[in-house]
This record gives structure tokens, sequence and C-alpha cells, in this order.
């Protein structure tokens, strides 16, 4: 792909060439005819709304479930992680037509809501794990103390917790940026994501696999930086925080 | 004191709750009225009519390419499950030898996971095509034919090659981290009680790592249920409808020729209803884990 992206037209749709003078023509293509800046900054926008949303609201509830005993809390717990596992494809007409109604189509907001339905649960979850591996002792410590819960939080859970606020955080980040199908069907130009751009690609083959291929590596490399930030806690983050390794 | 604890722990927890419920709960009772109506997108909202369960009617008894899509999912998701189970084992186990330059490898497994799906699909998309394809290329300079990848019969099998791709690291390394994981005294005695590498294999290794295996398998079986991004991308369900997995019959039937979210909402009903089953089973060899102390 990164060869193919810096090869010129000719040169693109020939596997032959292996060794060739590499063009930016492909990348100057895709940032000025295709808005490609547009929609980079339409899925930051929409990732960093939903992932502080979600980490924000998620580590509380976190924090709930790691420290305190309800009636059903375990049931509610599975119920959150249930909502993880919904097809796309099964919320996306509510979700379309809801949006219809309240003229919130092709909407930064609409989107990063409706990330926050997979998103918190991962979240929960996975802070869930990291909390839990603290000692309750220091808090409690702390508590007998006289510090408020509000202090225990911010003085001692969360400053422990951060490199796994970090991780969740990234993963947010990842999943929210791949996503496809959602804001395939809920944006069209203002708030349109990088991922729904391979639609550009999906008649007019030939001619611009170098276009192609460029996108490509564009939405690629933010992806792949972060990634390599959270290796050590991938196991867990696949598998929502049930699997520590 | 107890009263109040119970209340505080509310304090932690509605928020996110009633986040949840009000953005999947909601919507989803939304999709059930819709399945029972006859909507679709020309009309205006007021001019549907209720039509009880003539949808589901329609998609069980006129409806053969709904039949087909729900025999493809499964299908595809048993196929391309199984082999990445086979492959990702394999790959775990020799990761669980010191092999040489582990850690290389283990990023190059990365990759695929993470990629953007559809840049996934656009990749493979190049590969395939049969003019100017790298596989086709590769193929040619051993002298064989030109395989057309993405025609009416192959283009299933290029699915689930791909997904296989994409997928099989991710089997890998759940059960690589298994392996890491597993106690080491039963090993230690069924050396010692003379067992061979293939006992040890079949009556300790596999049945140790049975929940993490359960936990991968169920995993993917809901991924491969939900399948979108990379089959749109790939054939968009196409040629035809040879790979109109069921979420792609959803897209059609609600938007993309015929409009009618009615129908669609019917069958977006009986996907959410497959994805509970398996998500369900999931869910509860997951507590059993996690009461098991794992």
């Amino acid at each position: 792909m990164l060869m193919t992206s810096l090869k010129t037209r000719v040169q693109a749709i020939n596997p032959a060439i292996w060794i060739f003078t590499p063009t930016l023509e492909n990348y100057r293509s895709v940032f000025q005819k295709r808005d490609l800046l547009l929609y980079i900054k339409n899925s930051a926008i929409v990732v960093v709304t939903t992932t502080a949303i979600s980490i924000f609201l998620g580590t509380l509830a976190a924090y709930g479930f790691a420290r305190f005993h309800f009636s059903r809390k375990e049931d509610i717990a599975f119920w959150i992680l249930s909502l993880r596992m919904l097809p796309p494809m099964a919320v996306v007409i509510p979700f379309f037509l809801l949006g219809r109604f309240l003229g919130l189509l092709d909407t930064h907001i609409l989107l990063a809501i409706v990330y926050l339905s997979f998103n918190i649960p991962f979240t929960i979850w996975m802070m869930r794990g990291f909390i839990e591996e603290i000692p309750q002792e220091i808090e409690e410590a702390a508590l007998i103390d006289g510090c408020s819960r509000l202090r225990v939080l911010t003085k001692i859970v969360f400053p422990l917790t951060l490199p796994g606020i970090a991780a969740t955080a990234i993963f947010c980040v990842i999943q929210s940026w791949n996503e496809f199908a959602l804001a395939f069907f809920l944006t069209s130009f203002n708030a349109r994501t990088v991922p729904t751009t391979v639609t550009f690609f999906l008649s007019v083959m030939g001619i611009i696999w170098g276009e192609m291929a460029a996108v490509g590596v564009v939405a690629s490399i933010p992806v792949l930086a972060f990634a390599f930030v959270v290796q050590k806690y991938l196991v867990r983050g696949l598998t929502f925080g049930a699997i520590k390794s | 004191m107890r009263k109040r604890k119970k209340r505080e722990a509310y304090a932690f927890v509605l928020p996110s709750l009633a986040t949840l419920v009000a953005i999947v709960i909601f919507p989803t009772i939304f999709l059930w009225y819709v399945s029972l109506t006859n909507y679709d997108l020309s009309m205006g909202w007021e001019q549907k009519s209720f039509v009880g369960l003539r949808n589901y009617f329609f998609l069980f008894l006129e409806d053969k390419d709904f039949w087909y899509s729900l025999r493809i999912t499964l299908f595809f998701a048993a196929v391309t499950v199984g082999l990445e189970f086979v492959l990702g084992l394999g790959v775990a186990l020799l990761f669980h030898r010191h092999i040489w330059g582990k850690r290389v490898w283990m990023s190059c497994l990365i990759l695929p996971m993470v990629i953007t799906p559809t840049i996934i699909s656009l990749i493979w998309k190049l590969m395939l095509n049969t003019e100017y394809g790298v596989l086709n290329f590769i193929l040619s300079q051993f002298g064989l034919g030109k395989i057309n990848w993405l025609g009416p019969k192959e283009a299933f099998w290029s699915l689930i090659l791909v997904d296989v791709w994409e997928w099989t690291p991710f089997i890998a390394l759940i059960l690589y981290a298994g392996l890491q994981a597993l106690p080491q005294e039963p090993y230690e005695a069924a050396v010692v009680d003379g067992a061979n590498p293939r006992q040890i294999f079949f009556y300790l290794t596999l049945p140790l790592l049975k929940p993490m295996i359960l936990i991968a398998l169920l995993l993917r079986s809901i991924d491969a249920l939900k399948m979108f991004d990379v089959v749109y991308g790939l054939t968009q369900g196409g040629p035809g409808n040879a790979t109109e997995l069921m979420s792609l019959h959803i897209y059609r039937l609600g938007f993309r020729h015929t409009n009618w979210i009615g129908r669609a909402s019917a069958n977006a009903v009986i996907l959410l209803f497959l994805s509970t089953l398996l998500t369900t089973v999931l869910l509860r060899t997951l507590r059993r884990e996690r009461l098991g102390g794992a």
C-alpha cells in the first residue's frame, strides 16, 4: 500500500515495478481534491468528544462497580458489557430515523453520542479491572483520615490508574476512528469521517489506485502509532478486560 | 451507613447507566416498533401504517435472499472462526516456544487487527484485482493462470481469506496470553508420569486453555455475525448477492435499492436476536471465569 501510494498512475497498475522514483503526487491530490483534511478533522472531533465523555462517565461507573456492593450489580455490569456486542447494522436504522427527526444527521455530535454506545461499556469494563488492582486499603485509610470521596478519587484513584486510563482512552480512540457502518449512514459531508472515504474508490477503481493507497496510509498512521503504545494491554483490550495478561 | 453507601454507589453508576438506556434501549424499542410498520424512506413519517408481523412474514416466506444471507452468514462465521482457531492456535504454540525475533513478529500480528477495516478492504481490493493485482502477478510468475478473485463464485472465499488474514492474530494473541498464564506444576507431573507431547497437548494444554478458547471463539463469532465494513469495501455484497451477509441484506432492503425501512428493521431485529443469543453464551462463560478467579 505504501508503495502504491508513492507511484504514479501508470506505475501503480503494474505490480512488477518494485523500484521506482517515489512521488508525492497522490498525497497532494487527496488533500487538495478530495478534502481529506476535512474528513480527518471530522474524525478527530468525533473521536475526541466521544472518548472524553466515555472516559469521564465510564471511569466513575467503573469505580462504582469496583468499590461498592449493590443489588444485582453483576447483572447490570454484564448487561452493560453485552451492549458492546451490538451489531451496528441492527441499531443504525433507529439512529438514522431519530437523527432525521431531530435534524441531527450529518453532525459530529450525533456520531459522538452514538459511539458512546460501545465506548462507555468498554471503558467501564477496562477501568473496573484497573481500579480493582489498586489495594482498597489506601482509599480506606484516606477516608478514615477524613478525606472526602471526591478527594479520594482525584488524589488517589485517578493518579494510580492513570496508565490504565490512558490505555483505555487509546482503545476508545482506535475503535471510534475505525468505525465505518454507523458513520456511513449517519453522515454525508459535513461530519463525514475518514473510513467512509472508501466509498470514493468503489466504482472508478483503475485510474486512482495511487490516491486510494495514499488515503489508506494517512488513515492508518495514527491508529498504528496508538496501537504500539498500548501493545502491552492489547489482549486485555481485545477481551474488554476479561483476560488480564 | 449501609444505605448511604448504596446511594453513593448509584451516584457513580447512574450517569453511565442512564446514558446507555437513552442511547441503546430507547432506539432498540423504536426499532421493534418500526419493524411492525410499512414505513419506507420515500413516504412521510405520518403516512406509514401498522402492519403487524407482515414484514417478518415477508422475510420468512417470500424473500429468498434473506434465507440466502442467513445461510452464508452462518457459514461464513463457521468457516472463518474454524480456520482462525486452527491457525491461531498454531501461531500461539509457536510463540510459546522461544522463537527468534518474537517481539517483531508480535508487532506484525497487531497490524491487521488495528488498521481501519475499510482500508483493509481497499488494500485487498488492490491485491485481488484480476488484471493488475499482486496475487495474480505472483501466480503468473509460477506460470499459473489468473484467478478472478472477486468473481461470483470466488468472492465469498476471498472474503474468508481476508477475514482469516485480519483476525487470526486476534485468536493467536489471546491463546498465547492463555498459554503464558498456564500453571507449571501439571506439566512437571505429566512429564514425571511419562506422558508424551501429544498426550500433554490433548489432555493437559487444551483442557486448561478451554475457557480462553471459548471466549476467543465466541468473540469472533459475534464479530462475524456483525460483519459489514470489510464486505462493503470489498464487494458491497456482490457480485449479484454472492457475498450479501445479513448486515448487507439489511442495507440493501433499507437504504440501497428499495428504502423499505420497515422490512429492513424486521431483518435487523432478527440479526439482533442472533447476536444476543451468542452474546448470552459469551457472557455466561465470562461470568464463570470471573467467579472462578481468572
